[in-house]
């Protein structure tokens, strides 16, 4: 209970840079509500920040003669040059895309999309997108196997489901959102789908 | 003949109208997450002040020519409901008023939420004011605070305010409507109770020097206190959450997230 934060409390003695946290008379302190594990801060909430490398969902927005913008489910939106791919979107269409490249000001220049056909698309916060995941993907391959279902997460807090049984995958990710603070999530998930979503 | 209330019939046997001591809050209650639309949201009930905040974004600045390349905009909006008040407000929306309490409420906010990671946004902070007795000003920002940390946008600090005013020359903290229409003075002031940075400081009529300071020392005491509050309505949905599953396994609620 006592490494539970909010804004303003000390997550380690000694300085370091990370989401989340800043700096102050050589101490960390977290900016946001969060839970300190060895002295790291994981979030709890918080808006999504575009980074290099991430793969991530976003829904076309805008069309211009330099391509297209996504919108990220983030403050920042992301841009996919016309020259970097052959395919052909319209506005509304969901891609998946990786992040090339970060600007100044946060706005994300996507390469390798790809529209994603007939699947649903379930927006949740994006700070439990690790826990969603898990340990090298344990999490989300646990849930694709139950639910025999195809899901591709994108680290802005979006979930792609196709096929199989999509709403007990639902169902699964809502209870890690709402549990990915205690320990033993992984226990409680399987169980969960063992017994075919039900508590 | 209905009697008219004079301002020294506010303190009677060392008590005030309501009962309490002169260092006393009014009871506080605050509960965080409590709109599902909004990005944060929060609800303070301060004596019988009720006040709603919520916020929405970082997002897209409107309109466009204000966008800052360097930091995110914020845009505060403070309002009473037109049914807030004893008196009559006639008409709802933004009065000269409501307009400076915004102003001063966006500067607290500038102060303390990190705007420099998110360059080319804006932050709304809309507070609410359902119900008005006196020092809906540090209510609202209170709540504003809650909403906030709720939404997950970088804070140094959570802030939260109080007012200190004299009344028949005696010093009184978290003045009431009758408090502040008939009292001497009034003194809103907010802080980040971390570090005792004081973020807003509005003096109506006069105090002396020493009367500053002890003011000052009175708000700052009680702040840590409004923050203590704050703190608990953040953390209660994920204790909750946690104990409904710990509590059945060992019966104590000592293990580790």
């Amino acid at each position: 209970m006592k490494n539970l934060v909010v804004p303003g409390e000390i997550v380690s003695e000694k300085p370091y840079r990370a989401d989340g946290v800043f700096m102050e008379e050589g101490k960390t302190l977290s900016a946001v509500m969060g839970v300190v594990e060895d002295g790291r801060l994981i979030p709890l909430k918080g808006p999504y920040f575009p980074k290099r490398g991430d793969y991530v969902i976003g829904i076309i927005k805008e069309e211009g003669f330099y391509g297209w913008m996504a919108d990220l489910h983030s403050p920042f939106e992301g841009k996919i040059s016309a020259r970097e791919t052959r395919e052909k979107f319209r506005i509304g269409d969901v891609v998946s895309a990786k992040i090339f490249e970060v600007d100044e000001v946060g706005e994300a220049l996507l390469g390798e999309a790809r529209r994603l056909w007939e699947g649903e698309v379930l927006e949740v916060e994006p700070a439990k997108i690790p826990r969603i995941i898990g340990k090298s993907g344990s999490m989300v391959s646990l849930i694709k196997q139950y639910a025999k279902t195809d899901a591709f997460v994108g680290q802005n807090g979006r979930i792609y489901l196709k096929g199989g049984d999509t709403s007990m995958a639902v169902m699964a990710i809502l209870k890690i959102c709402s549990e990915a603070h205690v320990s033993g999530l992984t226990d409680r998930i399987s169980a969960f789908l063992e017994k075919g979503g039900k508590d | 003949m209905a009697k008219v209330l004079k301002e020294e019939d506010l303190i009677k046997n060392g008590k005030r109208c309501d009962g309490r001591g002169f260092e006393d809050l009014r009871p506080i209650i605050v509960k965080a997450g409590v709109l599902k639309q909004a990005s944060g949201s929060a609800y303070v009930e301060w004596g019988r002040n009720k006040v709603y905040a919520a916020v929405y974004g970082p997002h897209e600045v409107f309109p466009k020519h204000m966008t800052n390349n360097y930091k995110a905009l914020i845009n505060a909006r403070y309002i009473m409901a037109p049914f807030s008040g004893l008196d009559d407000h006639s008409r709802s929306g933004p009065n000269r008023r409501s307009i400076e309490i915004s102003k001063v409420a966006k500067h607290v906010f500038e102060n303390v939420v990190l705007t420099n990671l998110f360059p080319k946004t804006m932050i709304d902070v809309h507070m609410e004011v359902m119900q008005s007795d006196g020092g809906t000003r540090v209510a609202s920002i209170t709540a504003a605070s809650v909403a906030l940390a709720d939404a997950g946008i970088p804070m140094r600090d959570l802030v939260c305010g109080v007012s200190v005013g004299k009344v028949a020359g005696e010093l009184l903290l978290d003045l009431d409507k009758y408090e502040d229409n008939l009292g001497g003075s009034d003194v809103p002031m907010i802080f980040a109770p971390r570090n005792g940075d004081l973020l807003l400081y509005q003096m109506d009529g006069m105090l002396s020097k020493d009367e500053v300071e002890r003011a000052y020392d009175m708000a700052l005491g009680a702040c840590k206190k409004i923050r203590v509050l704050q703190e608990n309505a953040l953390k209660e949905k994920y204790k909750e959450v946690f104990e409904k599953i710990k509590g059945g396994e060992n019966g104590n609620n000592q293990g580790s997230y």
